[in-house]
């Protein structure tokens, strides 16, 4: 309903963010509601979005992040894609003649050229060249000449400060070394090692320095690589003078470049647009998003770059009952008693009974509080690897309080009601339900779907033009289908909880 | 306004295209189905190989307060590309452009040659395109491209062989060589 449009129902997340149902999570383990700025991100794998090839991580590092076969065009930051076109080769008679053009074609054209046929029939090769299909920007605009082959021979663009940054790069390599050395040799004087086996030398009090010193060796040190000097780069306030013609010519805006064009090539930012380059396409990451409470997983994509499925997907929508906002039965009006209605969805596999509150469930929280405790310690994840509990603690779930407060009246539901489980097959089904007792504020219910009316004032204060939020603690039973003991077999049932926020509209004039 | 339609030969002009006022295309055109050339305030010539394709408009608009002038002339040069949606009400149109998808050039604009329009670009305000201008992106950026586009003889070649096979086509009504044995 609210397809490519801001949602006016929220969900406060745990960690107190607001967020509509589609851009939540929902940890089954915790059981919470997780949101993206909550979770931690990791890279599941690399791949390039054009080719659809998949590339291992150090191979990625190793290619800077960037596809080996693809380029982006550097003047509309599109794909650029090959051309194929025909070109006369030139043949052995006529050589000398066109030599230079040949030359310009690439080196591997002469060899293909068939010699030996003496044939009057003009023989073409297929050549290519990088074409942008937005912007027509082409390879031939900055000379960079054809291929004989569609990929992997274009060349790099070595910049001008590449052997620079190939210094500098050596140099902290060396230099985080030689650091990581001597911590190690620090921690080995300070404390001695602490073997699960003593070995024989511990025993009589000999170690591998002391024996080399008893046999007359040298102590060997491998830890004094020292690392090559650089330069250190010199900032100078001295900026060349702008050209004189530059106040007496008109400027040809079109041979300078663009600010984000300069900023696609980052290693030169050339001005003009003779200098810009085909750029190396950057790799995608396919992303797998974790629970920093349990260190369950909650998004898990498959591994292929041509699926788009998951393995792992507990998004809130498939396990958090829906509020999507129909309408208001009135104008909005400071002060005047109105009513919404409000249309919720079961999306579970379970009925679920469901109570709006106006304040947060006191006993709930603490019994979750006590479930997520559980959870952390009981992971059979973090007991099978022993996740070093630094990582947990520097993660520690930060409570934040939500800021965004209702300002509108509500009139509490009378009792609680049920949302029947969703069933698919009852989409077909021709027959009506029989009509049973339902409280009042129910306007109909089919399948796994509920409208209710649920009656409100808006705060008298409220000047026109201002939203009208609404705000309640939405309560509902949740059945968990996973334990987080090994024990029990049968799904467990929560009483769980989440803040929702509806923006039902501003006050009228 | 009376329609007088002067077809050279070789051109493919289908009947279902919407043409009004007095157009002439010369040899080689391709004008497909529901294409439409409107020819309010003067002739329109179409230069040789053109390729107007469906939804395509090209208008030579009538100012307010102006009427009928025989000798304000639309011409169009050779190898120009309307492609399909675009709307063209250009004063004047050189060789070898490209009108891509649902662009738009308004009436003043003056295209000179080897320029691209790209798809769903509007220009309004008259001016003059410089030679080998490519106007492309969001923004309408303007970029100047190293060569002129390349003409599309395959693509006319394979619609000519084509087109006949599906749609009625307006016959050529106009010989050149006729014309001048008449005289």
């Amino acid at each position: 309903m609210s397809f490519m449009q801001p949602s006016p129902v929220k969900y406060a997340c745990s960690c107190g963010i607001l967020n509509p149902i589609n851009k939540l999570f929902f940890c089954r383990h915790c059981p919470k509601l997780r949101c993206g700025f909550c979770v931690s991100h990791e890279i599941e794998s690399n791949f390039c979005s054009n080719c659809l090839e998949n590339i291992p991580s150090t191979e990625a590092r190793h290619k800077k992040n960037c596809c080996a076969n693809c380029f982006d065009c550097p003047c509309c930051h599109h794909t650029l894609s090959p051309r194929a076109t025909a070109v006369p080769v030139v043949r052995k008679s006529e050589e000398s003649k066109d030599k230079d053009k040949e030359g310009e074609s690439g080196a591997d054209s002469s060899p293909a050229t068939p010699s030996t046929k003496p044939s009057a029939l003009p023989t073409t090769k297929k050549m290519y060249y990088l074409s942008c299909l937005s912007c027509r920007w082409t390879t031939r605009d900055v000379g960079i000449p054809d291929q004989g082959v569609a990929t992997g021979t274009w060349p790099d663009n070595e910049s001008l400060y590449q052997a620079r940054f190939n210094t500098l790069m050596e140099y902290y390599q060396s230099l985080v070394l030689q650091e990581k050395q001597e911590k190690q040799e620090f921690q080995r004087r300070k404390a001695p090692k602490h073997n699960k086996y003593p070995s024989l030398t511990d025993r009589t009090g000999l170690t591998v320095s002391l024996i080399r010193r008893q046999i007359g060796w040298s102590d060997k040190n491998l830890s004094k690589t020292k690392p090559v000097n650089i330069t250190p780069a010199e900032a100078s306030a001295e900026v060349d003078d702008l050209p004189a013609d530059i106040f007496t010519q008109p400027i040809n805006l079109r041979s300078i470049t663009t600010i984000s064009q300069r900023h696609s090539q980052p290693a030169d930012q050339p001005e003009a647009v003779n200098k810009l380059y085909p750029q190396r396409r950057s790799l995608w990451i396919k992303r797998s998003l974790r629970c920093r409470q349990c260190e369950h997983n909650l998004i898990k994509p498959e591994y292929h770059p041509t699926s788009i499925k998951y393995r792992i997907q507990l998004f809130a929508s498939y396990h958090v009952p829906e509020v999507v906002m129909v309408r208001c039965e009135q104008p909005l009006q400071p002060g005047q008693a109105n009513a919404i209605l409000l249309k919720f969805t079961n999306p579970t596999m379970f009925d679920m009974t469901i109570s709006l509150l106006e304040t947060a469930p006191q006993e709930v929280l603490q019994q979750a509080c006590r479930i997520k405790e559980e959870a952390v310690t009981s992971s059979p994840l973090l007991k099978a690897t022993g996740v070093t509990l630094s990582r947990q603690n520097s993660t520690r779930e930060i409570k934040r309080e939500v800021l965004d407060v209702a300002n509108a009246k509500l009139v509490p539901l009378e009792s609680p009601f049920v949302l029947s489980q969703r069933d698919d097959s009852k989409e077909f089904d021709e027959d009506v339900q029989a009509p049973s007792e339902e409280p009042k504020f129910i306007v109909w219910r089919k399948a796994n779907k509920v409208l209710l009316r649920l009656q409100f004032t808006p705060d008298a204060e409220l000047k026109p033009g201002q939203l009208v939020t609404l705000g309640f603690y939405m309560q509902y039973t949740y059945v968990n289908t996973v334990s987080n003991t090994q024990d029990k077999k049968d799904p467990t049932t929560h009483a769980l909880h989440s803040r929702i926020f509806i923006e039902s509209g501003s006050i009228g004039n | 306004m009376e329609s007088n339609i002067k077809i050279f030969p070789k051109s493919v002009v289908c009947e279902e295209s919407t043409l009004r006022g007095d157009i002439t295309f010369s040899s080689g055109c391709v004008v497909h189905p529901s294409a439409t050339i409107i020819a309010e305030a003067g002739p329109i010539i179409i230069g040789e190989n053109c390729i107007v394709e469906e939804y395509a408009t090209i208008t030579h608009r009538l100012q307010p307060g102006a009427s009928w002038d025989v000798n304000k002339i639309l011409s169009i040069g050779g190898h120009n590309v309307f492609e399909v949606g675009c709307n063209v009400e250009a004063s004047r149109i050189g060789d070898k452009n490209v009108f891509e998808s649902k662009c738009y050039v308004g009436s003043g604009v003056s295209v000179s040659s080897g320029c691209v329009i790209g798809a769903g670009i509007q220009i309004c305000m008259a001016q003059q395109l410089p030679e080998n201008t490519i106007v492309y992106g969001q923004q309408a950026l303007q970029r100047e491209a190293i060569e002129k586009q390349g003409s599309q003889t395959l693509q006319i070649d394979f619609l000519r062989k084509v087109l006949p096979n599906y749609h009625h086509l307006r016959k050529p009504n106009y010989d050149p060589k006729k014309a001048r044995s008449v005289v």
